[in-house]
């Protein structure tokens, strides 16, 4: 039942266009958009346009993508269709595409630890940087040799403000000292961030935070188990929060921000030591696209404006350098990639995180279920 | 060939389109996908071994087993005690009785499982109710743990537990307990050593329905268990979908069919199971 961050935004995009406050600015983005690769792309189409499949997490972020990732494609590219597909594609879907021998799929959204573990058993393609630019991203952590991230989410401290009068926690040790700070605990039932968070907590450097000491930050964990309880997805998340089940959390700024802005400031996050994520796209191993995969890619990365529409509809951080600049004032403080915020987290280490996944995952799920 | 031998070919061959179709399209897939565990990382018996070597394999099979084995044992319970009034109820009395055991049947697993976190979180109708009477004056942990999904599970099995005991008291004939009596018998004593004992294949089947259920149980641990409960169904979909350890997770799933299969095996020669899953009269 674990959910990924992707399968959370498309909820998240229902849920606002079900309160229709979004929808018109949404639209109008999205319409913006849309009318350039008409006036482009029409007669090109009917000649039989040259197809890519993007492949996400169904609902109306399938809308959003195709809208913020695919029509600058196909402006930019006559005779090109992006084309999207929700099937949701787990890095188990993956692999069985790619076994089956038949891949339809082009990009898929998916994360950094998959791209490390899928490019490990050959089963997607390395990402070519002579096609996508190094220099679209703001660090090597949106660059990866099996994938790239044309978005960025992080995984924050969460906290019932009117729980803790006396002040408020500032880092992970605080989250981890029940004594100053009592109540139950909420995290992900996932080792990453976790155990990242477990390591900031017994005072390591942030800034050198990799490798962990994975034995250390997994009895850290056993301290805290008892007097926790675990999310599987993002709405889950926010209701432990809401009804007052945890007095503090770590989960998705997505989701921080929604409790913050509902609950007019009780519920506070914090940038500090957040974790700071690639949202990234992988090439399943022969995917039909070829060498235009790549270059629909890079076009994603290299677009400042759409990424930043996508920060206004879905709350996802942009990932090229030259769009924090462009963020409204209002939605600068729930920017991951703000200068700002982002000087006070941490970018998650996706390569080391791909090599120690699936045994550490496993160890965190012995200790909570234990 | 004997005439009486091509007959019977002839009725074979009548069921053999839906034969190679079930063969085709459900028995091959299964088993492709559970031969997985013999061949994927390397060829053998590596991920097998694991049933001996791995303590959290052994911790999900142990979990899952202890919460089947409650599950039943409470749902058989309040089964018998449901059963046995519908039993003993009027004709009349014993269709709104029925009623009220399938309506929940008909109500969505994942609705049920809601509306247990609204009534047993710490600000849960329970937990608050308490409160204000002054019972308590901390709320209780009702959910996020193990006695929350069998509060959930045993809601969701006690209709399966209460039509094959209903059914099975339904054809004791109630001049052998009136015979009991009037061989001087208590109520009591006609009850443990009548009624019980005739009723107890009933209970056979019912407990057998219920424990098999319970092991495959995926949607109500993963609402209720806050996390911190893993059941053998969750566990495979881990194995398969994020962590892409195929091989663990197919031998998990094969371990799951052979112990239900064996079950069904063992109970089967107790009780006539085929009168229990609706055939034959």
């Amino acid at each position: 039942m674990l959910q990924s961050f992707h399968e959370d935004c498309v909820e998240r995009a229902q849920g606002a266009l079900r309160r229709g406050v979004d929808r018109r600015t949404a639209l109008r983005a999205l319409g913006a958009l849309s009318l350039a690769p008409l006036a482009a792309g029409g007669p090109a189409r009917a000649q039989g346009a040259r197809e890519l499949v993007i492949v996400n997490w169904g609902g109306i972020a399938n809308e959003g993508f195709g809208r913020f990732y695919g029509a600058p494609f196909e402006a930019a590219n006559a005779g090109f269709k992006v084309i999207q597909n929700s099937t949701g594609p787990s890095a188990g879907r993956i692999k069985s595409m790619v076994d089956s021998g038949s891949v339809t799929w082009d990009l898929c959204d998916s994360s950094s630890t998959s791209a490390r573990v899928l490019g490990k058993q050959n089963l997607v393609e390395k990402i070519d940087y002579a096609v996508v630019k190094k220099s679209d991203a703001i660090s090597e952590a949106f660059t990866l040799e099996h994938g790239a991230a044309p978005y960025s989410f992080s995984s924050v401290l969460a906290y019932d403000s009117s729980k803790f009068p006396n002040g408020a926690p500032q880092s992970w040790a605080d989250f981890y000292d029940l004594r100053k700070f009592p109540g139950t605990r909420l995290m992900r039932r996932d080792a990453l961030a976790v155990l990242d968070a477990a390591q900031m907590a017994l005072g390591k450097d942030p800034r050198n935070l990799y490798p962990l000491d994975t034995r250390a930050c997994l009895n850290k964990l056993k301290e805290i188990r008892r007097n926790a309880v675990f999310w599987a997805n993002g709405s889950e998340s926010e209701q432990f929060l809401r009804t007052g089940e945890a007095v503090m959390g770590q989960i998705w700024h997505t989701r921080a921000k929604v409790l913050e802005q509902e609950t007019n400031g009780r519920i506070k996050f914090i940038w500090n030591q957040g974790l700071l994520q690639a949202g990234i796209f992988v090439i399943p191993r022969g995917a039909p696209g070829g060498a235009n995969t790549q270059r629909l890619l890079a076009s994603m990365l290299a677009n400042p404006e759409p990424q930043v529409e996508l920060l206004k509809f879905l709350g996802n951080g942009p990932t090229n350098p030259r769009a924090a600049a462009l963020v409204p004032e209002e939605f600068k403080r729930f920017n991951p990639t703000d200068p700002a915020n982002a000087v006070q987290q941490v970018t998650l280490d996706g390569n080391w995180w791909g090599d120690n996944y699936t045994q550490l995952n496993q160890d965190v799920i012995d200790i909570i279920t234990g | 060939m004997s005439p009486k031998g091509r007959h019977a070919a002839g009725w074979w061959a009548l069921i053999l389109p839906a034969f190679l179709l079930m063969t085709a399209f459900y028995v091959a897939p299964i088993l492709q996908v559970l031969a997985i565990s013999v061949t994927e990382p390397s060829p053998g018996l590596g991920n097998y071994e694991r049933l001996f070597t791995s303590e959290s394999v052994q911790r999900v099979i142990g979990t899952t087993l202890r919460i089947g084995v409650v599950t039943t044992a409470v749902a058989l319970l309040l089964g018998y005690v449901l059963a046995y009034r519908i039993a003993l109820a009027g004709p009349r009395a014993q269709r709104w009785w029925l009623l009220a055991v399938l309506v929940p049947l008909w109500i969505s697993v994942l609705v049920r499982a809601f509306a247990w976190v609204t009534l047993l979180r710490r600000q849960g109708l329970v937990n608050e109710g308490l409160l204000a009477a002054g019972v308590i004056d901390q709320p209780l942990s009702l959910v996020w743990n193990e006695f929350g999904i069998i509060i959930g599970m045993v809601h969701y099995m006690v209709p399966y537990a209460v039509l094959p005991m209903l059914s099975a008291m339904r054809e004791i004939d109630p001049r052998v307990l009136a015979a009991a009596r009037g061989l001087g018998a208590s109520r009591t004593g006609a009850f443990l050593r009548v009624f019980l004992p005739l009723s107890l294949p009933g209970v056979i089947a019912a407990g057998v329905l219920v424990f098999i259920f319970s092991l495959g149980f995926y949607i109500t641990p993963a609402i209720l268990g806050g996390g911190k409960t893993l059941m053998v169904a969750e566990w495979i979909k881990l194995q398969i979908l994020d962590l892409i350890r195929w091989g663990l997770g197919a031998m998990m799933a094969t371990v799951l069919v052979v112990a239900i299969l064996a079950t069904l095996a063992v109970f089967s020669r107790l009780v006539n199971l085929r009168r229990l899953f609706g055939a034959g009269g």
